[in-house]
């Protein structure tokens, strides 16, 4: 078996007898020099097309000598016709003009953020993505197809990849591992959405070389390519919202050199401010938020080789529901039987406890080299994090955080690409992270997690093959990985552990090209995952509904923290299997994906019952290990009516299971349809404008745990009865909220001049004021969701 | 193939053992001043010698369950006055967290006691108290700086015959939401203890 594998990779791949032999190869890009993906190469006469990768590089393959005619084409882009004449042995570059209705779209320069061309992914970028301008990372994300988000409140979201999130989700913001406290479902990804040129999801572990540990998917969040000629451009949004009154002002300066060719530069920022959000009939008091962020890059390139430095600062405050603080169940119980939150005020801007500050830096500096048929990438990445989380507590602590971490990590990452042939590529790499953790001394509060130094070493080879219209990619990797740990147990005392852990994760997978327009993709991938600190030692409560959570190596009985070696603890294994059917043709797209997740000693927050502190009885959950599967078909679908029509649909489904209890998870996002209609008018004319009408469909969640409310527990517990413990398996304190339809209108209008571009956008988001509450919001047991928003967009760029 | 797995490791832990050499230093441990961990309830009555129960938890939000005392055993037909006092275990005792009735009595105006007992086992107050209802009879011996009651200090006369029941009290801090009228509904629950009492 292994003979045969090795046999497969190894194999001389040359020589296919063929009469028509040439290949043409290239490359797709837009006016800026970023790779379009998924762009049409179409020989007309002949039938004959491709599609172009991840990285905008396509190749058509097995042509006759002779000249062509060529059509390019890409949604949001002008067609381009024009004529090729084979052979042509010079790499093929094709600039498209994004039509006027795109602002410039930005680029992928980061060749680190290649993708493995055999990957199921879906992405989010031009028009699309700068439609969801002024909304967070997160929830910007829930446009693709596959994507879901844990929310708390209308602030925090955190991407849920087919039904998975937080540390299972892996967040490459511009090619550095995103690493923040995100073992927490309330700590959202700390990045700039407007950093993001384009948003790339994939959805299976295929990115093996970006760590062993993505078992829902990667998320790439790339930046524009800088410029590399002279001249000064820009952009400017404005984005004002009416739910929230707040304002959005982002923009950035960038430029070349003439002196010095290669050279260019970016300076970006943003600034938002929102008060309270508001449900259809109250205001929801203190979830207003601000951010204040920039970046700064730099980069020399020339043709062959180039260095890259960028620097972002990331700052954000962000008020909780106030009705959400309730200490006890009592308190919950009271809290989850109101109609409007305890709390509830007038609307306002300021921001008081509950509340997170949060401030991220991120340096990066990476340089590649290309050298015959190698490339080399080298990539160094500092961030550090600070974590402050404030409550109500007594008197003067309530200025004093109730949680404090600052955590810094180092990630250095090699990558050695070798193209054997056009047909074979190979490429070797190691990651290595480095990271503290401290907690911010004098929160008064015993650390929810422990301080600890984590140190992971990681190798991965990956063989892409190529064989007419079959592509194969092999991946493997090994990584060790290194806890040392040191923090508190109940009785505030020391304790201190260390940790190793190492393991190996693989993948293969297959791409057959269907048709010229359809291709077929499957994918089978193991993953691992070491719980993380939250998982193994938390204690306490933090900013979650009024429970206090229990960490797997927390004994129960003596309140101590148990060595991990005899504690039974596993770390978490899954295996991945997506198929992938994806159909390009001018009018018509379609990408349908299936998967399969089944999820060894999956870590998830389970109830056990109840505990009594002088403060009255507290539900408690503790980490527990299951087997989980999570199943699923993510649905996309576009269809141009005519030039000015389109009509869209996306949808998911998904059916998760704890196969160990033979019950539901909670908070597994409910199905979804989404249905949308555009219009678009002619974009060569100086005026141009769009409308589109979007409905959002989303099921009840029928597969939820059962119910045990706050007050159930309350009562069984005066007649001296734990009703948790008597009830096992999952529970929620709510059942799960009906399902919903919400539409949403905008219209925008474009005014091109010669090198510049004004528009403006106004759109409305539940435009019927809907009450409603979505079951992965974890608001949902305290209050609605948020009503009407009108939001209008001005957007300037030269 | 296997040496070179092996050296492979070697290669790996190596390097991890290098990064790993510079061990960390011990955190510093925390005062923790909002835990209570023993809560006293002591009944006076004008002559003779005090009641006195307690609660205690010394884990604070630790697994571990709290331990009551009790019941609390009082005389029939007697006033008593009752004082109650918390303590934070988890914080040094010369440390001001230490007792948390001083700071609670710092902060009067953010909270409140709140009481309730069965089967009327109180002449005066009479009733069930006022953790049901706020209008509810309590003898508060003490206010705060806007002259609402506290409850650090109470009043109470047992009934003139022998009885049986509970004895619930509940402090909730309440800030910027304490007024005359505020309920054992509204703020956060920092004590919410249940005793058994017998009057004979």
């Amino acid at each position: 078996m292994r003979l045969a594998f090795l046999l497969l990779i190894f194999m001389p791949l040359a020589g296919w007898a063929q009469t028509c032999t040439f290949s043409v190869s290239g490359k797709v890009e837009d006016e800026r020099g970023m790779p379009l993906v998924g762009a049409t190469i179409q020989l007309i006469k002949d039938k004959k097309g491709t599609i172009s990768d991840e990285t905008g590089k396509f190749q058509l393959a097995q042509l006759c000598a002779g000249k062509y005619e060529v059509e390019i084409r890409y949604v949001g882009y002008q067609t381009i016709t024009t004529s090729l004449k084979v052979p042509f042995n010079k790499p093929w570059t094709i600039t498209m003009q994004s039509d006027s209705t795109s602002l410039n779209e930005v680029v992928i320069e980061d060749k680190h953020t290649n993708l493995a061309v055999t990957s199921t992914y879906s992405s989010l970028s031009g028009k699309l993505l700068e439609e969801t301008m002024g909304k967070s990372l997160g929830e910007s994300m829930r446009e693709i197809p596959g994507v879901n988000t844990i929310q708390t409140g209308p602030a925090i979201f955190k991407p849920v990849i087919h039904g998975v999130h937080s540390q299972r989700v892996l967040i490459l913001n511009n090619g550095i591992r995103q690493e923040g406290q995100n073992w927490g479902v309330e700590h959202a990804p700390e990045v700039d959405q407007f950093i993001a040129s384009n948003i790339i999801v994939i959805k299976d572990a295929a990115a093996i070389k970006y760590g062993a540990d993505a078992l829902g998917g990667v998320v790439l969040v790339n930046p524009a390519k800088l410029p590399t000629e002279a001249g000064v451009g820009g952009q400017l949004h404005t984005i004002f919202a009416s739910n929230n009154g707040s304002g959005v002002i982002s923009g950035f300066l960038e430029g070349g050199s003439k002196k010095w060719p290669g050279f260019g530069w970016r300076a970006q920022a943003t600034i938002k401010k929102a008060g309270d959000s508001r449900a259809a009939n109250y205001v929801l008091s203190n979830t207003g938020f601000e951010e204040q962020n920039f970046s700064l890059s730099t980069a020399y390139h020339t043709e062959k080789s180039g260095i890259d430095i960028f620097y972002s600062h990331f700052n954000t405050s962000i008020g909780i529901l106030r009705g959400t603080a309730v200490a006890t169940a009592e308190d919950l119980a009271i809290a989850l039987e109101r109609d409007v939150p305890q709390y509830t005020t007038a609307f306002t801007y300021d921001i008081k406890q509950p509340r997170q500050s949060v401030q991220h830096d991120l340096v990066k500096i990476n340089a590649h080299l290309e050298k015959g048929k190698n490339e080399f990438r080298l990539q160094y990445g500092l961030q550090s994090n600070r974590r402050t989380e404030y409550d109500f507590r007594l008197g003067a602590l309530t200025e004093i955080p109730a949680l404090g971490f600052q955590l810094y990590t180092h990630t250095l990452d090699a990558e050695w690409e070798r193209t054997h042939s056009s047909r074979w590529q190979s490429s070797w790499g190691i990651n290595a992270l480095y990271q503290t953790n401290s907690k911010v001394d004098g929160t008064q509060t015993i650390p929810f997690i422990p301080n600890f130094d984590h140190i992971t070493m990681g190798l991965f080879v990956v063989e892409k093959i190529s064989l007419q219209q079959w592509m194969l990619e092999l991946g493997l990797r090994y990584d060790v990985k290194k806890y040392d740990v040191a923090g508190f147990d109940f009785k505030n005392k020391l304790y201190r552990s260390s940790i190793d852990f190492q393991n190996a994760s693989g993948t293969v997978s297959v791409k057959r090209k269907i048709t010229n327009t359809s291709t077929f993709t499957s994918s089978l991938s193991s993953a691992w995952r070491p719980p993380n600190m939250a998982e193994l030692y938390s204690i306490g409560t933090h900013q979650s509904a009024a429970s206090i959570e229990y960490g797997l190596l927390l004994n129960e009985i003596t309140s101590e923290v148990k060595p991990y070696a005899k504690s039974g603890v596993n770390v978490e294994k899954a295996f991945k299997w997506v198929v992938g059917y994806k159909l390009e043709r001018p009018r018509f797209t379609t990408e349908i994906t299936g998967y399969m997740n089944y999820i060894f000693d999956f870590i998830y927050l389970k109830p056990r019952g109840v505990t009594q502190s002088l403060r009255g009885i507290f539900p408690y959950f503790r980490y527990t290990q299951t087997d989980a599967s999570f199943m699923g078909i993510d649905f996309f679908s576009n269809y141009k009516i005519n030039s000015f029509w389109t009509l869209t649909g996306k949808a998911s489904y998904l059916r998760a299971t704890d196969e160990t209890q033979n019950d539901y998870l909670v908070f597994i996002p409910a199905n979804r349809v989404d249905l949308g209609v555009r219009y678009e008018s002619n974009p060569e004319k100086k005026w141009s404008w769009s409308a589109e009408s979007k409905l959002r469909w989303v099921a009840n969640q029928s597969r939820a745990p059962q119910v045990i409310t706050p007050r159930q527990i309350i009562d069984a517990q005066a007649q001296g009865i734990d009703i948790v413990a008597q009830r096992p398996g999952n529970f929620d304190f709510k059942a799960a909220p009906g399902g919903y339809a919400l539409i949403s209108l905008s219209v925008g209008a474009t005014w091109k001049l010669k090198s510049s571009k004004c528009e403006i956008r106004l759109s409305t988001d539940n435009l019927t004021n809907q009450s409603f509450r979505e079951y992965t919001n974890r608001l949902r047991y305290f209050a609605d969701d948020v009503g009407r928003n009108i939001t209008l967009g001005l957007h300037y760029s030269f | 193939m296997k040496s070179l797995r092996f050296s492979f490791l070697v290669l790996m832990s190596g390097s991890l053992i290098f990064l790993a050499g510079c061990s960390k230093d011990d955190p510093k441990p925390e005062n923790i001043p909002e835990a209570i961990t023993k809560a006293t309830f002591t009944f006076t009555p004008a002559t003779g010698s005090p009641v006195v129960v307690t609660a205690t938890d010394s884990d604070g939000e630790g697994p571990n369950p709290r331990v009551l005392s009790g019941p609390i055993a009082l005389t029939k037909n007697v006033t008593y006055t009752l004082t109650i006092t918390m303590i934070n275990e988890l914080a040094a005792t010369t440390a001001p967290e230490y007792n948390v009735t001083d700071e609670v009595e710092e902060e009067a105006a953010e909270h409140l006691f709140f009481f309730a007992w069965t089967n009327n086992t109180f002449s005066n107050p009479a009733g069930n108290g006022n953790i049901d209802a706020r209008a509810d009879l309590v003898n508060y011996n003490d206010k705060d700086a806007n002259n609402l009651p506290l409850g650090l200090s109470t009043a109470w006369t047992t009934i003139n015959a022998t009885g049986s029941g509970k004895f619930r009290v509940v402090l909730k801090h309440q800030p910027e939401l304490k007024s005359a009228t505020s309920t054992a509904s509204d703020g956060e629950s920092d004590l919410d203890v249940e005793f058994d009492l017998t009057v004979n």
